[in-house]
Formats: C-alpha cells, structure tokens, sequence
C-alpha cells in the first residue's frame, strides 16, 4: 500500500515553488486562508439552509406579507394560526399523513428485516454458481435502473391484482425500491460479525435462524437503525409511484397532496408551506440521529463506515 | 465467508438426545438446512417479479399499439415512431442539458468546497451535518421550496432587482430561463453530496504520504496529482455515476416546478413518458421510450466505467 504510493514522490524532481505558493505560505503565516475558509463555509452554508429557512418561516406570515416587496427577513406578528387553517380548509391532509405513516412504518420494518435477512445468507453461506457474488450485485442493479422504466407493466400488473389505489400496492414498490439499500447496508455490518459467535451459539442448542436472531441481529442494531431511517426516509418522501398508484383519496400519500397545493394556475401559498414543513420535519429528526450513516447510504456505503 | 454445511446446522443435542422429534423441531431442521435459500428468497422473489419481470412486460407493451378496441402487435414501429416524435426528441436534449449542467455544476463546486474544507477547522461535525439537510429533503418539498422562491415578485425577484431594474425575471414560466431554474434546484439538493463524499475521500489520503512529498519538495500541484487524486480516483468515478443515474430520472422536482412547462422547455424523459403513457394512454410508445431510456443508461454506465478504467488506469 505504502510503496504504491510512495514510488511517484520519489521520481518527483525538486521545483521551486511558485509565487502563488509563496503567497499563499505568507497568507497562512497571517492566518488569512483560515479566514478564507470559514468565509467560504459560511456562504455555503447560508446557500444551503437559507431556502429551508425561507420556507418554515412561510408558515407564520400572511399571504400579503410572504410575497411583499422588500421581502420580510424575519416574520412579525406570527400567525400561528396557519397550520389550524390547513387542517380546517384540508381535512383531508389528515389522512395523507395517516396513509404515508402506515405506508412507512411497514415499509421499513418488511424491507429491513428481508434485505438483512439476505445479507446475512450472502456473507455467510457459500452458493453454487458464484451467487453469493452475483446475486448481491444484481441486487445493487435494480438501484441504477429507472424506476419510470418499470412503472407502466407495474401500473398494468397492479390494476390487474386490484392494487391500484391501495396502502398495500405502494407498500411493495416502496419495499422492492428499498431492499437494494438495506442489502449493501447491512453487508458491511455483518462482515464484522465473527463467525465463531455463531458457531458457538449453535452448540449451546440455537438453531441457525435462532441464533440469527437473538445473537447476531442484536449485534448489528446500529446497522438495522441505519437501513430503517434510510429506508423510513426514502419512502416517506417519494412522489413518482404515489402519483401514478394512488390517485383515489384512499392510498394518497403525503408528497402527492403536497403536489396538489401547486396547479398550473394558481398556488396556495401559506397552507403550502405548512404543509411541506410538516412533511419535513419527521424527516429532520431522523436525518439527525443517523448523520454518520446517511453519508454511507448516499454513497452506496463508499464512505461513512 | 463460513461454510455451513448441512451437518453443521443440525445442533448435536436435537438429533442425538431427543427421542421424540416432534414436528416442530423437524420444522425447525429443515429451515435450517434450507436457511441460505430461505433467507434469500424474499429479497430476490420481490426483486424478481417487481423489476426484472415489468422488464420484461415493458419490452412485450412496447410492441403493442393500444386502440380504443384493443392492443394491436406493431413490432418495432413504436421505436421508429420514436426517431420522428419531435416531443420526444426535444426531451433527450432537456434532459441531457439538464444532467451535464447539473452533475457538472455539481461536481466542480463540491470537489471545490470539499478541498477548502480539507484544512483543520473546527465545527467539522456541524456543517457535515446541516449540509446534509438538502439531500434528505424530498423533491417534492425541495420543488415547493422553490417554486417559492422563484415566485413573481418574490424573493429572487427581489435579490435580482438590481440587474432586471424590477422587472419580474419569470423564473419558471420564461422559456429560456426555466430549465435553468429547475437545474439550480438540483444543483442546490446534490453540491453537499460530492462536498461530503470527496471530503470524507481526502481525509482519509494518510498525512506521512504528504508530508514525505513536501519534504521531497513536491510542489502543491505535483502533490494534488500525483498523491490526492489517486486516492480519490474511485469516489469520483462514484459519485459521478450515482449522480448521473439519478439526474437521468428526475421527475418530482420538474413535475411540482413546471409540469415540463412553458412549451416543453423542462419537459425532461420522465416527464414525457409520463405524459404519454397517463395523459395520452399511449402504453406502447411510453414503453418504447421506457426501453431506450433503460439502454442509454446501460451504455452510459459501463461506457463511463470503461472511460474511468482506462484514463486512471486502475
């Protein structure tokens, strides 16, 4: 490792450095860059977070007050009141929240225990045919595929099963959908599992799926926490599936009644807002107790470990 | 990797000192003897029948041609169609618009913040964190997030005025502006993901390397080159993939911020598809569009792996 790296420094002739590295050396003397770049991450930061904050503090203006010119920085004389107004003009939001809940909650659990229960089988056991190699990244292939691709035989397929408009339908799309990240997750996770806790657990009496479950799965809780608010997150936030699999009140899910807020014509500014900053904020709480693994899971877990 | 054989998985205790195996305990042998098949099964059965059979069915309805009386087998001419659907054509050229500038965007301004970042400053574990927020937004709130700032007489409206004299820029609705508006979005969403994969990718290039490379006078940039970049070279190659499958699929942020609109100016693949397969009922073409969409992704991957492998040499 070190020798690979090393051989091209070695070969390196001497250059003198340049005027810009010596103006930098003398910035650094000063301190400067160091200004530079708290500078720059405080641009980037108020870049990224500004447009959210933009957003929940929506909720507490008036429709006159959100869209006047100079904008208002910082809303006065709170309107509390908007997120009652949504509910009492919406009664409906009530039960996209409730359809959305229900539709994650067994989403997360189903695909986090199947995509594990995999995982373990693909780290564990030995296959025929090299499958302990291949089917894990046929797995992760389903992750690159369009999911528009699949969405017309689906629609087709679930219209003939009856699970159009359902909780259930979209509860096994999102499970599929999410499958692929529970797998490459939870791989890692029980690669550092030793196999001879299992080896043991088995001559105290375990059977194998028994001890699966009561000595390893226990092992790998911050894994399975990690899959399950991925996962959580995921489904709670998706609009493609929703929209073409439930347009009947019953099976709406959130993101889809946040969309009819917004027509080609007109838009409902305040209740909006409200509305998308409830749909927001389940998601912040989850995102913050799994920051470290987020990363991992974006990245199909290159970086984060 | 264990090799669990079968006689292995039978505990000694159940099959020699049990005189009476009930047929709970022969339930419980058999699973176990089965158990790396049973494991497996539902992941792969799911994955089976709800993405690797519909592609079977997109390829069989993108032969099809649905009439009010029926469908009708047509063979190919779905795709010929394809060649001469202005519509269609126009939303490969949005889209891959939309991809090169936002991945590009992307890209150059992560790694950018990434390596200003890559100095010891405190704070580290606090803006990891807050830049996180965009990235597990969903598209759709990130749409109306937006489509609130680009309001008229709104908040960019406002931040512009010095240049448009007050004028309101029409950010979504003028049809040389609205792709852009709709690609800053991406481009707002994914910068913290490459600033926070590559970041992670330049903290983990080992210090001795460097600091032996600055003792043999190695100049700034030979360092970056010939130490930094090796070190990152699969990260880039990475997220470039990642980001370049997921901007080929965008659909909720177009679908909240313009419908595709003002005439078709952001009428991104998904988008058409979706408009011919659910507005126009028209299952045939849209699987045929399905289908080409499925093999330009293909190609561009591997052909984008293979470029990776060559260039860097891996």
């Amino acid at each position: 490792m070190t020798t690979k790296q090393d051989t091209p420094v070695e070969t390196m002739p001497y250059t003198e450095p340049s005027g810009l590295e010596k103006l930098h050396g003398r910035l650094t003397d000063l301190g400067l860059t160091k200004l530079g770049v708290y500078s720059a991450l405080a641009v980037f930061l108020v870049w990224t977070l500004f447009p959210v904050y933009w957003l929940v503090t929506a909720t507490l203006k008036t429709r006159e007050t959100l869209l006047s010119f100079p904008p208002q920085w910082i809303p006065v004389d709170a309107q509390f009141g908007n997120f009652a107004r949504l509910f009492a003009e919406r009664p409906e939001f009530v039960t996209f929240i409730t359809n959305s809940v229900i539709i994650t909650v067994v989403t997360t659990i189903v695909a986090t225990t199947i995509g594990a229960m995999a995982a373990y089988a693909f780290v564990t056991f030995d296959y025929p045919y090299n499958l302990d190699f291949h089917l894990p990244f046929y797995i992760l292939s389903t992750r690159f595929m369009p999911p528009i691709v699949t969405i017309i035989p689906l629609f087709v397929i679930f219209r003939g099963f009856g699970l159009v408009n359902t909780l259930r339908g979209l509860i096994l799309v999102y499970t599929m959908f999410n499958i692929p990240f529970a797998v490459w997750m939870m791989k890692g996770f029980f690669e550092e599992v030793p196999e001879s806790l299992i080896e043991s657990a088995m001559i105290d009496g375990h059977t194998h799926l028994g001890a699966f479950f009561k000595i390893v799965l226990p092992l790998v809780k911050p894994g399975l926490i990690a899959s399950a608010i991925f996962t959580t997150i995921i489904t709670w936030n998706e609009l493609l599936f929703a929209v073409i699999l439930a347009q009947s009140s019953e099976a709406i899910t959130v993101p889809v009644g946040l969309a009819s807020f917004v027509t080609k014509f007109s838009v409902q500014w305040i209740n909006m807002s409200v509305a998308a900053t409830i749909a927001l904020a389940p998601v912040l709480v989850f995102a913050f107790m799994a920051r470290q693994q987020l990363v991992r899971g974006f990245s199909m877990g290159a970086v984060g470990k | 990797m264990a090799t669990d054989t079968d006689s292995e998985a039978v505990s000694p205790d159940v099959t020699q000192f049990s005189t009476d195996t009930s047929s709970r305990e022969d339930v419980l042998l058999w699973v176990d003897d089965h158990l790396r098949w049973l494991m497996t099964l539902p992941a792969v059965l799911i994955l089976f029948s709800l993405t690797f059979y519909p592609l079977l069915r997109a390829l069989q309805f993108s032969t099809l041609s649905y009439l009010p009386t029926g469908t009708v087998y047509v063979g190919i001419e779905n795709y010929v169609g394809l060649l001469s659907d202005g519509a269609f054509i126009n939303s490969l050229v949005v889209t891959a618009k939309f991809v090169g500038i936002a991945v590009g965007v992307e890209f150059v301004l992560g790694f950018a913040m990434a390596l200003v970042l890559n100095k010891k400053i405190k704070i580290r574990g606090l803006w990891q964190t807050l830049i996180l927020i965009p990235m597990i937004l969903s598209p759709t709130v990130i749409g109306l997030i937006w489509r609130l700032m680009y309001a008229p007489n709104g908040l960019l409206d406002f931040i512009a005025a010095p240049l448009t004299g007050g004028a309101n820029v029409g950010w979504i609705s003028e049809t040389s502006v609205a792709l852009y508006s709709v690609i800053l979005t991406d481009i707002w969403q994914w910068t913290p993901f490459v600033v926070l994969v590559l970041f992670a990718g330049l903290q983990s290039v080992p210090d001795d390397v460097s600091e032996a490379a600055i003792m043999d006078g190695a100049s700034r940039r030979q360092r970056f080159m010939h130490i930094t970049m090796p070190y990152l070279k699969s990260l880039i190659v990475l997220i470039l993939i990642i980001r370049l499958v997921d901007a080929l699929r965008v659909f909720a942020k177009v679908f909240i911020l313009t419908r595709g609109g003002p005439s078709d100016a952001t009428n991104v693949i998904s988008m058409e598809m979706y408009r011919t397969a659910f507005r126009f009922n028209n299952f045939g073409e849209a699987s045929a569009m399905a289908v080409s969409l499925l093999v330009l992704v293909l190609i561009l991957a591997m052909s984008f792996v293979n470029i990776a492998n060559v260039e860097f040499g891996s």
